[in-house]
């Protein structure tokens, strides 16, 4: 079940909370509990198509949630989030994902599809999304992250490590969010997935806060980091995860290069624990060896273990 | 009159010291520690078109000292502060193709801070080239380091004309790094025997220590210096080196502490010999002791008698 909270119902709760920062006109808070029921009967909560045609995977992955029209509504307006860090291979959302996300967002009559980037436009050529975004008809949002003036404070109750975001006011502009991660290897905590990818709606100088002594991960504070990313997860709420896990890199991360592999999947749902747990297992890691992905379990955001999560593997 | 002769005589004296001191100046520039040596100006390592094979550099390079890292690889810098970062210079490469080559030259702190890099970014699989200090091509980019400079070379895909020219403007970039260095001694400290080379990494701190394999996420060893090599993929042997002894069994009794109440681990035992055993959550032991100013680790499939005969030959080492 998926319940849509209005900007004014979102403020109302906020304020129990203390916060007054004035946001953007339109914030969806999603509430979801983890589960989509496709059909009748079926109850599925991670979808997973293989193939070596990455587009079709991507639609069929959604299709099984029971289609984009669950997600996104007429004349909503879409924010996407992918990741394009670097243009190394393996280190992107490919950009062949992002066409068949906003395809399928066009054909559910999304009035808005905004791509929104903290990072530069030369970061979306290089690794050709911005191409993509042109020719579907997308715009592509690109925010200063260094100014902060572009970025809304917004409290964290639940925090651990976190106490408060600073989350781009861009963003509060939009209706549903999808989360667009590719999965990946990343120096400073082993995995990067969906919970990660949400530092890239934070500001640079919040995102700074996650690592301990300034910018610098103290060398004894990956399980800080973590905690912090588990936080900002607490307040933002995907309304619907693409996560690429085609071919990325497991070794040299977030930036590359590194060694490739390619199990040509795509992983659609909205529980992001379980998502990033069932992702782990894709190159012989366990949901327990990652302290973000326990630390997002202890927030209540999702599920660590998979049995208990319905999963529908199909090959296309 | 007089005063004149003086400012006449002072002016010589100006244009002989000036006469003097521009060849003195050009030789300080020159030298390694000069302002515009290579190690401060990045821009001089950076192969022309006539070196290349038809590849021309595409943009101005970028050059990022520091902190500034992080502006060009946001998460991904922290790894390259922990092993001694100073600033690295980025050229992307076309050749008439359109197929594009990435250069990045990586300065580091010093030989071991480009050599533990190096171990960090490469992985066994690779195909070891004659180049630098040492060099390894993967399917589609190359790294090798060479005295304080760590190269990465990438290119965006695996077509054999891409992997000639990482091959040549690496070759070319190799020839302008005069000095080499030497890999840090605890190297030699690991048997020969069976050891997978390119398994090897070397950790300046936690984090690299945590990517090799996750013993505990908060720095519970205190790694300032320590090596791995893996060994016919049956175990890994990690050896941790310290300022003293004091320190080392300092950090031996928290790691004792830590392997004991850590949820990832079962099995604990800790003997009189002060020899720790504990199963990790992958099924495999672990062995850990200390010996002088060293923490030494085995973890695979082995035996605690394999393990101590590890221990028992790492102390009969006459140069520790």
């Amino acid at each position: 079940m998926t319940v849509k909270i209005g900007r004014r119902e979102f403020v109302k709760k906020s304020a129990k909370i203390g916060f007054s920062t004035a946001v953007g006109s339109s914030f969806i808070y999603q509430l979801v509990d983890g589960s989509i029921h496709a059909s009748a009967g079926e109850k599925i909560d991670i979808a997973v198509v293989s193939g070596n045609d990455y587009f079709k995977n991507t639609i069929r992955a959604v299709e099984l949630l029971g289609g984009i029209k669950k997600f996104v509504q007429k004349k909503s307006k879409v924010a996407i989030l992918a990741n394009v860090q670097s243009r190394n291979p393996g280190a992107f959302t490919k950009p062949i994902l992002l066409r068949a996300a906003i395809s399928m967002c066009k054909k559910a009559g999304a009035g808005e599809i905004n791509c929104l980037s903290l990072l530069p436009r030369k970061n979306w050529e290089g690794a050709g999304l911005a191409q993509v975004i042109e020719e579907e008809g997308a715009n592509l949002k690109l925010i200063d992250r260094d100014n902060e003036t572009l970025f809304t404070t917004i409290p964290i109750p639940k925090g651990k490590a976190l106490k408060e975001a600073r989350i781009m006011k861009e963003f509060f502009n939009n209706d549903v969010f999808i989360n667009m991660p590719i999965t990946k290897d990343h120096a400073g905590n082993k995995f990067t997935g969906t919970m990660k990818n949400l530092m890239g709606l934070n500001s640079r100088k919040s995102n700074r806060s996650f690592h301990k002594e300034g910018w610098r991960t103290n060398r004894s504070s990956i399980e800080f980091l973590d905690q912090c990313i588990a936080d900002l997860n607490s307040v933002i709420k995907p309304t619907l995860c693409i996560v690429d896990a085609t071919e990325f890199i497991t070794t040299g991360g977030p930036f590359g290069p590194g060694n490739i592999i390619k199990p040509q999947k795509v992983v659609v749902g909205v529980d992001r624990v379980a998502i990033d747990a069932y992702c782990t297992t894709l190159w012989g890691m366990k949901p327990e060896d990652i302290i973000m992905i326990n630390k997002g379990y202890e927030h209540k955001l999702g599920e660590i273990d998979l049995k208990k999560k319905k999963i529908k593997e199909v090959i296309v | 009159m007089a005063g004149e002769n003086i400012s006449i005589s002072m002016i010589k004296k100006l244009i002989l010291g000036i006469l003097l001191f521009i060849p003195g100046l050009f030789l300080f520039l020159h030298s390694s520690e000069g302002l515009l040596s290579p190690d401060k100006d990045l821009r001089l390592y950076l192969p022309g078109e006539a070196e290349t094979g038809g590849w021309k550099g595409d943009g101005l390079p970028q050059i990022y000292v520091g902190e500034d890292l992080f502006t060009y690889i946001n998460g991904g810098a922290e790894i390259y502060h922990e092993y001694g970062f100073k600033q690295v210079i980025v050229q992307d490469f076309l050749n008439k193709n359109k197929k594009s080559i990435s250069l990045e030259i990586f300065e580091m702190s010093n030989p071991e801070s480009a050599y533990g890099m190096y171990t960090f970014k490469t992985n066994p699989g690779g195909e070891e080239l004659a180049l630098g200090d040492e060099a390894q091509l993967a399917d589609y980019y190359m790294n090798f380091w060479k005295g304080k400079f760590i190269i990465t070379l990438t290119g965006f895909d695996e077509d054999e004309g891409t992997i000639k020219g990482l091959q040549k403007i690496a070759r070319a970039v190799e020839a302008k790094i005069k000095i080499s260095g030497k890999k840090p001694p605890l190297v030699s400290f690991l048997p020969k025997k069976d050891l997978l080379t390119q398994s090897i990494k070397y950790f300046k701190g936690n984090l690299g220590l945590y990517n090799s394999y996750p013993f505990f996420a908060r720095d519970v060893f205190g790694i300032d210096k320590g090596i791995k090599g893996d060994y016919r993929e049956v175990y890994s042997f990690y050896i941790i080196k310290y300022k003293n002894d004091n320190e080392c069994q300092k950090r031996f009794d928290e790691a004792k502490v830590g392997f004991e109440g850590s949820p990832r681990y079962r099995d604990f035992m800790f003997d009189k010999e002060e020899l720790i055993q504990v199963r990790d959550g992958k099924g495999k032991l672990i062995f850990i002791s200390r010996f002088k100013r060293y923490i030494l680790i085995v973890r695979g499939i082995l035996s605690q008698v394999q393990a101590r005969k590890i221990f028992a030959s790492f102390a009969l080492r006459s140069d520790i």
